[in-house]
């Protein structure tokens, strides 16, 4: 059985352990600063040009960083921290994910700028792989649900606040400042200076144009275009300044920083352990999470969205009728109203006025349109496992009217 | 010179009374009229009898006034001594005149110290004791006062060793039972010689009952009973003083013997408990009673003189036999418990454990500063305010 296909791109975070370089290349980069998680690229030509030139002035190329002045603890400290190790267990880790590889996912890159040994790329790949498995689950869970419901739930799975409430219940704490010295069962990064007003200048430089025309309306739907899997600006990419990439990087916030580590960790999984177990790692730590998403609606004017919705849809027009009702001329009445379509009542709601009853019926009928769920869910990654049916496409609505 | 502000307050206020609020201290002593009483405390140079010695003979009416040279307590210390210094030769001229206008044997008691120079004492010896002679602190040391331990110093922790110990405990009090003799007396003799622990070494104890001391001891053979009958009357011998003539000659040839092996003794390095034995050949004393109290006061007396063991009321109190005694000892030997870090250092099972970690040190706060990364910035903050160098 074949289980894992790693891409070519994927090697530049694949552990050297996973990979079998050969003994004397481990040896020969195995206590100078080269040592990294990811596999050792065989020596160029430039690399050996530079040993030789450190060679020739007289000092040897070994020992030169104390731990103090390396950004990010070496490799073979992970296997020494007791804290790696326990959050390994406590996160119920595959095996074949090792400790390095966790190590070098608790290290954001505003604390080791050199892409070596930070989370970047695993970051990268993970975020990814959570927003397509979010994204998939919601859409073919709820095939009618609002684009704005839709962007607000994937922001409730894996937005930033959650990835940091779950490091929080990781229990990962996070070191004061990143350094070799620390233990790398800590989350390093650079902290944010006190003070320092997060959301003080707006956001320049994103992927829409006209970007410094605030007054436009931003349509909703542009956002499936310009904006990421949150309906929020996405950052063009900017050229490196320095290619290397060992330029100093700006701080980032906690929440940053845990964001970064949960998504490395799916990637690490992903990478390691293969696709099942990174499935696996997503169900247990984000679907798990319940999430009420009849709480998400937000509807201004329920009872004309009714009645477009009938019209598209060619229903008949919705009529509101009094179910039940009682203290009319006291001070506190209860009206039960329900809004039928033809013989069919589409909902049912409960208000101190016929007006808020009609209203809270509109939102209860609108709501059973919208959240509707098929029986069978079934997601397009579900036939990538050896031997699935194939894919049958699943019925997405026209989603919400718009008035 | 000027009087105190406090008087010039008052003059000031007597004389304009209350026409001005407000007059600043300055203007005050400008503006002060001179008092004329202040004026008579004035002294000229020149002027040797002083204000107080005036007024003294104007009061009597005569230059001579009858009472003291100067009732009003001359001058003050400071002036009488700088006066000192200034005429100290013309005093010391006055006080030999004095002395020798004394008694003839006052100058020769005078002049003779003069003829040895006087040396100041460097340390206190030779010196005279004074005060508090005649206590008890004061007297030399009397042979009451040297303290000599009861027991040997040593504490014997090896349990042959203790064993031994009771072993030749039992055997005396046996034979001390058995010639009725003080049980206590044994303690007299805080060491056999060799020859005499190896004959109490040879012997055996087999209680035909557990009361019977006297009838328990069994010797190898009968120069052994013989020889240590002998050797144990003379212990505590005052009741039997040993007339024969035969025996003193004995007693002679004993002592010439416990001298030699004094010497050899004292050759012999002491730390060697009972002579290198290592553990009692009998083990029938163990069923030996102790609950006769004399019995057992005798023998755990014997017992801890022995081997430097105590033993705390509580268990003394619960004591019955000589067996119990080796058991309260085997506890108390018991190796002191490790402390938990060695015991987790120790531990193979936690050393494999990849989230567990024993460190070697205590680990302190700046430990986990470290370990955090803070301490590096403390460091550096407290560089940067010149705290640390």
């Amino acid at each position: 059985m074949k289980r894992l296909q790693l891409q070519r791109w994927s090697s530049s975070v694949l552990s050297s352990r996973a990979r079998t370089g050969g003994r004397l290349q481990r040896h020969l980069y195995s206590s100078n600063r080269f040592q990294s998680t990811a596999s050792n690229p065989l020596p160029s030509e430039s690399d050996l040009a530079g040993e030789q030139s450190t060679a020739s002035s007289g000092s040897t190329p070994f020992l030169k960083f104390t731990k103090r002045q390396l950004p990010s603890p070496p490799v073979q400290a992970a296997r020494e921290s007791a804290k790696l190790a326990a959050l390994h267990a406590r996160l119920y880790l595959p095996s074949r994910l090792p400790l390095e590889t966790l190590a070098r996912c608790l290290v954001d890159a505003s604390a080791d700028p050199d892409p070596q040994f930070n989370n970047t790329s695993l970051a990268l790949l993970g975020n990814d792989l959570l927003s397509n498995y979010i994204s998939e689950h919601i859409v073919c869970t709820y095939p009618r649900l609002p684009l704005t419901v839709i962007f607000a739930a994937v922001y409730a799975y894996i937005g930033p606040k959650t990835l940091a409430a779950m490091v929080r219940e990781w229990g990962v704490e996070h070191a004061a400042f990143p350094g070799g010295e620390v233990d790398p069962g800590l989350l390093q990064f650079k902290r944010v200076a006190p003070g320092t007003d997060i959301s003080a200048e707006p956001i320049r430089g994103t992927t829409r144009p006209n970007e410094d025309q605030t007054t436009w309306r931003r349509s909703i739907t542009s956002s499936v275009v310009y904006d990421n899997e949150y309906g929020d600006p996405v950052m063009a990419p900017k050229p490196p300044a320095d290619p290397s990439g060992s330029s100093p990087q700006p701080p980032v916030t906690a929440e940053q920083a845990s964001c970064s580590l949960v998504r490395a960790v799916m990637g690490a999984i992903y990478l390691h352990a293969g696709r099942l177990a990174a499935k696996r790692f997503f169900e247990q730590h984000i679907l798990s999470r319940h999430l009420n998403l009849s709480e998400l609606f937000n509807f201004s004017q329920p009872v004309r969205d009714l009645a477009r919705l009938c019209a598209r849809e060619n229903y008949e027009q919705p009529v509101a009728k009094i179910i039940s009702e009682t203290g009319r001329k006291s001070r506190h009445p209860v009206f039960v109203v329900g809004i039928y379509s033809g013989k069919d009542k589409l909902g049912e709601g409960v208000g101190g006025s016929l007006v808020e009853a009609r209203s809270r019926a509109a939102v209860a009928a609108l709501k059973g349109w919208y959240l509707y769920s098929p029986l069978e869910v079934r997601v397009p990654s579900s036939t990538e496992e050896p031997g699935a049916a194939p894919w049958k496409p699943v019925y997405v609505d026209l989603g919400e009217v718009i008035v | 010179m000027r009087t105190s502000l406090r008087q010039v307050n008052l003059d000031v206020i007597r004389l304009q009374g209350s026409r001005f609020l407000y007059v600043c201290s300055v203007c005050r002593q400008e503006a002060r009229p001179r008092p004329f009483v202040a004026r008579q405390f004035l002294r000229n140079a020149s002027d040797a009898t002083p204000i107080t010695e005036r007024v003294r003979r104007k009061l009597w009416g005569t230059d001579n006034p009858p009472g003291l040279k100067d009732p009003y307590g001359g001058e003050g210390v400071f002036e009488k001594k700088f006066k000192r210094g200034q005429s100290a030769p013309q005093e010391d001229e006055s006080a030999e005149v004095t002395r020798a206008a004394g008694t003839e044997n006052a100058v020769v008691e005078d002049a003779l110290p003069e003829e040895t120079p006087y040396e100041p004492a460097t340390t206190w010896e030779g010196l005279q004791r004074v005060g508090h002679l005649g206590r008890w602190s004061d007297l030399p040391p009397s042979e009451a006062d040297a303290y000599n331990s009861f027991s040997s110093n040593r504490r014997l922790t090896k349990l042959g060793h203790v064993s031994l110990a009771a072993h030749q405990t039992a055997v005396e009090l046996c034979l001390m039972h058995l010639l009725k003799k003080p049980l206590t007396s044994i303690c007299d003799v805080a060491e056999h010689e060799k020859p005499v622990f190896k004959l109490i070494w040879n012997c055996k104890i087999q209680p035909k009952s557990n009361t019977e001391w006297d009838s328990a001891l069994v010797y190898p053979d009968k120069e052994t009973e013989d020889a240590l009958i002998y050797i144990f009357e003379q212990i505590g011998g005052a009741q039997q003083a040993a007339p024969e003539a035969n025996a003193a000659a004995e007693d002679a040839e004993a002592a010439e013997l416990e001298d030699t092996q004094d010497r050899d003794s004292a050759q012999e390095p002491r730390s060697i408990p009972f002579f290198g034995y290592k553990y009692a050949k009998d083990r029938g004393f163990l069923a030996l009673s102790l609950n006769d109290p004399v019995t057992k006061f005798a023998f755990l007396k014997r017992f801890s003189q022995l081997t430097g063991q105590y033993f705390p009321d509580p268990i003394l109190h619960s004591i019955s036999s000589v067996g119990q005694v080796i058991d309260h000892i085997k506890t108390e030997l018991k190796p002191k418990p490790k402390k938990l870090a060695d015991h987790l250092v120790g531990d193979d099972s936690l050393q494999s454990l990849p989230n567990v970690k024993v460190f070697v040190k205590k680990q302190k706060p700046w430990h986990k500063d470290e370990e955090l990364g803070r301490k590096k910035l403390i460091d550096a903050e407290l560089r940067e305010r010149g705290l640390v160098e």
